[in-house]
């Protein structure tokens, strides 16, 4: 229990020093983002000067710090010029696009980077193994950047898939059937290049964590009772492998919303990534602080979870945390 | 040994690579911001040594692209125009190594513009922009790993060789920024400072705030090697000696971590690289006219150009050498000092 | 006559560190007396963890002591200032047991042994040269070896170096942890002459560290035992040899491993 405490605080700790962090850069901007607010013709004069009223500019900075504190606790992340609409809400329907997309994709590629790993490394050195280890580096020489730009290209010479958006336009009208269909082939591109850009290095970590244990003594005992091999790998083998995956998964958890960004923004996704670009261009300061706030309690969250499943996982961890 | 044979094959290729990067304005035909609106997207020229009617010249020449009739956009050879390529000719001026004046280029050709690798929007040859903004790109990288080592060493040091409440609180601001997202760092610091500036703060900007986003793991490194060698008797027996800490640091820890620093560098330059790149692609990097490897890949947002002009991702294509030659550099160096794994850094990100 | 060095009932005090179970603080040193004359050699011996290393790193000002006094020619060096200990640390050098560890092995051994007059910077690089070259000649390291790496050299040349390199800057006071511990049998015979050599020539002053009782017979004038932290018996060498008063002392000077008689039987065939 204590364990749980000690990493709940210093989850805290994080947000809070994240907060501040991100606090710090909007406020000691140079220039005061007001009076460019001010010269935007969009916004009337009356809601300039609400909001600094709001936001308290003439008060000394900790105090400042505080307030923003307590609005964002209560949910209130500011307003966004662009879009006129408070934050949270547009962040919202943001967000949960993106989660779509990453979900998708990092369940696709865990599904396939265990069993990809695991059959390399039990055939360690071996002609798969090779060609694996080969295909995963070239991989991973080619930035993320590349792949879903060429993925692009290729989809929009071949027609095969859509290339933006997360629907087509008559889409309130499809049948559940498909609508699903739709939302598939939409899915495809985004989900491929965010799949192709985080497999290979899953690959690797699962192959090198699975052939360290392979050689431990305790499953050649197993061999030698007589187990399967399918059973060897999967029960055993893996299991002991387990902890840096679980770490590994932990830190997937956290990038659920930050890692897509580059794909969302090539591929036209509708998610947090476009958004907060589009807020950065349009100086929507708003909606970048949300955004960024939103990305890190996901972070922050991903390493917790990874915490709480590693000590649940590994009994020598439980041990460890309940002598202290 | 064999080992630091991969590592000198490794370093060679790169040295190479770097070098053709280096003297843009010698391997590139033309100025990269010379314009010549009568031939937009140009596809790439094919150059040849047989012509038409089969005879072989020994001067490679090539055929200028016409439109073809009644299409807008299909090009076809000007069979009757051939233009031979020159070596080393005289063409725009360029700065060789930024500073000697010269107007020496490998190759060129009178008459008309010859496209080895097609022409953008406005007609500038591709070839050139690339060659020139692998110049901006890589300086990012570079100076931005610079930068970035450079606070990792110092903090690392400092945390290391002092300890106590200073170790603490370094520590665990180094925590801090390892927990968070760097590109939405990068966005984030980006987005609070002015949008439109010129091209070298441009490129200043990109290099100080990729250099304050990556500096936690590196700085974690050293902090280790400083923990380690602090203990060995020959810091005690300096410190005998009446040595001060400036001087421990300098002459006796520092020299011990500049394997992880070497290492640090090759893998810490390929991503800010791809920083600048991502920046600059999304508009937040640096402006045209100048080109860098990023924003001429920006110009394939439109979809016409996504589907009909394919050489316009070349950009893209030219990094993965450099890619390659980096990671190969850094896995040869930590096989070489038999440090921690490659796998702990789990993807392109500093992070 | 004062002697050069007098401990009075030294205790120190490590916290324990963070990843420690315990809050406990350990003890490294219990209560540690002793007193060396000039020109003498006094042996500390004591089994592995009874804190003589520690009581090394105080005596050469490296560690601060929790509690108790250390007299160095009548200087109380608790009661120094930081920079005041540096301008005394020069006086008592230390030769430490591994010299893997207490030279640093990318440097030459003509660098190694200059490092002294380089850190107190008043030298000129030819003076520290010619200097350093005195020394190496003294401790009998040839000029050949003069240019070569630290981590190219034996062991013995190694310890050489080390007490080259402590020699320097003419201490009064030289501590040597162990230093002959890591060493063959026929290497120590050399090193410990070198020492005695060197000790009546130049007048030095060694505070001997071992937990081979066999060494401290040979070089020590006087013996002073150590026990988990405290000194629990010390006098001169033949009394403490001949007839140990505690129980620690007799075990460890029964201890030493003998070569039993027989073995000549094995060699006549």
């Amino acid at each position: 229990m204590r364990y749980f405490l000690r990493r709940i605080l210093h989850a805290v700790f994080l947000l809070f020093g994240v907060s501040l962090l991100t606090f710090l850069f909007s406020a000691l901007t140079p220039g005061n983002y007001f009076d460019e607010m001010r010269l935007n013709p969009q916004i009337s004069q009356a809601t300039v000067a609400a909001l600094r009223a709001q936001y308290q500019l003439d008060r000394p900075l900790p105090v400042r710090y505080l307030h923003w504190l307590n609005a964002v606790a209560h949910g209130e992340l500011g307003f966004s010029f662009a879009y006129n609409s408070p934050v949270g809400p547009l962040l919202w329907v943001r967000a949960r696009n993106t989660l779509l997309l990453t979900i998708t994709a990092t369940l696709l590629a865990w599904l396939l980077a265990l069993p990809l790993g695991v059959w390399s490394a039990s055939r360690l050195g071996r002609a798969p193994d090779r060609v694996l280890s080969w295909t995963t580096a070239t991989l991973l020489v080619i930035p993320d950047l590349v792949l879903a730009l060429g993925l692009l290209i290729l989809a929009v010479r071949t027609g095969w898939f859509p290339t933006g958006g997360l629907a087509t336009v008559d889409f309130e009208n499809m049948s559940p059937l498909h609508k699903l269909r739709d939302l598939a082939s939409h899915l495809t591109l985004p989900v491929t290049a965010l799949v192709l850009a985080t497999l290979p290095m899953l690959v690797r970590h699962v192959r090198a964590s699975v052939a360290e244990v392979l050689d431990a003594p305790f499953l050649r005992a197993a061999v030698g009772h007589g187990i399967s091999q399918p059973k060897l790998l999967y029960g055993y083998a893996l299991r002991a492998a387990a902890n840096p995956l679980i770490s590994l998964f932990g830190f997937s958890v956290g990038t659920l919303l930050s890692g897509s960004l580059l794909v969302e923004v090539v591929m036209s996704w509708p998610g947090l990534g476009p958004l907060l670009l589009e807020a950065i261009l349009a100086r929507d300061l708003y909606v970048v602080i949300g955004g960024v706030l939103l990305s890190m309690i996901f972070l922050v969250s991903g390493n917790l979870l990874a915490d709480v499943l590693l000590y649940w996982a590994d009994p020598r961890i439980r041990i460890a945390a309940s002598a202290k | 040994m064999t080992r630091p044979r991969k590592l000198t094959r490794w370093l060679v290729a790169l040295v190479v690579l770097h070098c053709v990067v280096a003297g843009a304005g010698f391997f590139a035909p033309y100025d990269p911001v010379e314009q010549d609106r009568d031939h937009p997207y140009l596809p790439p020229m094919q150059v040849h040594l047989m012509d038409t009617q089969h005879h072989f010249h020994s001067r490679p020449f090539f055929y200028p692209l016409r439109l073809r009739e009644g299409s807008f956009d299909q090009y076809q050879e000007d069979t009757a125009a051939a233009v031979p390529l020159r070596f080393f000719v005289h063409g725009a001026d360029y700065p060789l190594l930024g500073f000697v004046p010269s107007r020496l280029h490998l190759f060129g050709a009178d008459g008309a513009r010859v496209y080895l690798l097609g022409s953008d929007a406005y007609g500038r040859d591709q070839l050139s922009r690339i060659l020139f903004g692998g110049q901006v790109s890589l300086l990012a990288g570079l100076f931005g790993a610079g930068v970035t080592l450079f606070l990792g060493a110092l903090i690392g040091m400092a945390a290391g060789y002092y300890g106590g409440w200073r170790d603490d609180l370094l520590m665990r601001t180094t925590e801090l920024f390892l927990a968070l997202p760097w590109l939405y760092l990068l966005f984030a610091l980006r987005a609070f400072l002015p949008l439109t500036v010129s091209p070298l703060e441009a490129f200043l900007l990109v290099v100080v705030v990729i250099g304050m986003v990556g500096w936690a793991r590196p700085a974690r490194l050293v902090r280790g090697v400083v923990l380690s060698v602090k203990e060995r008797d020959f810091v005690r027996a300096a410190r005998g000696f009446g040595a001060s800490d400036s001087y421990l640091m300098r002459r006796h820890i520092l020299p011990e971590t500049a394997s992880v620093l070497l290492t640090q560098a090759a893998i810490l330059v390929p991503q800010f690289v791809l920083a600048e790149m991502t920046l600059s692609f999304l508009g937040l990097g640096v402006p045209e006219p100048t080109s860098s490897w990023g924003n001429l890949l920006a110009s394939l947002q439109p979809y016409s150009v996504l589907v009909s002009c394919w050489w316009m991702y070349l950009p893209a294509v030219a990094i993965v050498p450099f890619f390659l030659g980096y990671l190969g550099l850094a896995s040869a160096l930590q096989q070489r000092s038999g440090a921690y794994k490659i796998d702990e850094q789990s993807s392109w990100s500093p992070t | 006559m004062q002697p050069l060095l007098r401990v009075e009932n030294l205790v120190k005090h490590y916290a324990a560190g963070r990843s420690a179970p315990s809050k406990d603080k350990f003890a490294a040193l219990d209560g540690v007396s002793l007193s060396i004359p000039a020109r003498t050699t006094l042996a500390l011996i004591g089994e592995s963890g009874s804190g003589k290393s520690t009581l090394a790193l105080c005596i050469a000002c490296l560690e601060h002591p929790t509690s108790g006094s250390i007299w160095f020619e009548g200087i109380d060096v608790a009661a120094l200032d930081e920079n005041q200990q540096r301008l005394l640390r020069p006086q008592i050098q230390l030769v430490f047991q591994d010299p893997a560890s207490s030279l640093n092995p990318r440097w030459t051994a003509l660098e190694i042994v200059s490092e002294p007059f380089f850190v107190q910077g008043r030298f000129s690089k030819q003076e520290r040269s010619d200097k350093a070259g005195t020394w190496l000649d003294r401790v009998g390291i040839s000029r050949k070896m003069v240019s070569r790496r630290a981590d190219e050299l034996s062991g013995g040349q190694k310890q050489r170096l080390a007490i080259a390199r402590a020699l320097a800057l003419e201490p009064k006071l030289i501590i040597l942890d162990e230093a002959l511990s890591a060493l063959d049998c026929s290497v120590q015979a050399q090193i410990s002459n070198l020492l005695l050599e060197l000790q009546s020539s130049l007048g030095l002053t060694y505070l001997f560290i071992t937990h081979d009782s066999a060494m401290a017979a040979q070089l020590a004038d006087q013996i002073a035992v150590m026990d988990h932290g405290r000194t629990v018996e010390s006098g001169p060498a033949e009394k403490i040899l001949s007839s140990p008063g505690h129980g620690a002392t007799r075990s460890l000077l029964a201890a030493t491993p003998r070569v039993p008689e027989t073995h000549s039987v094995l060699v006549d065939s």
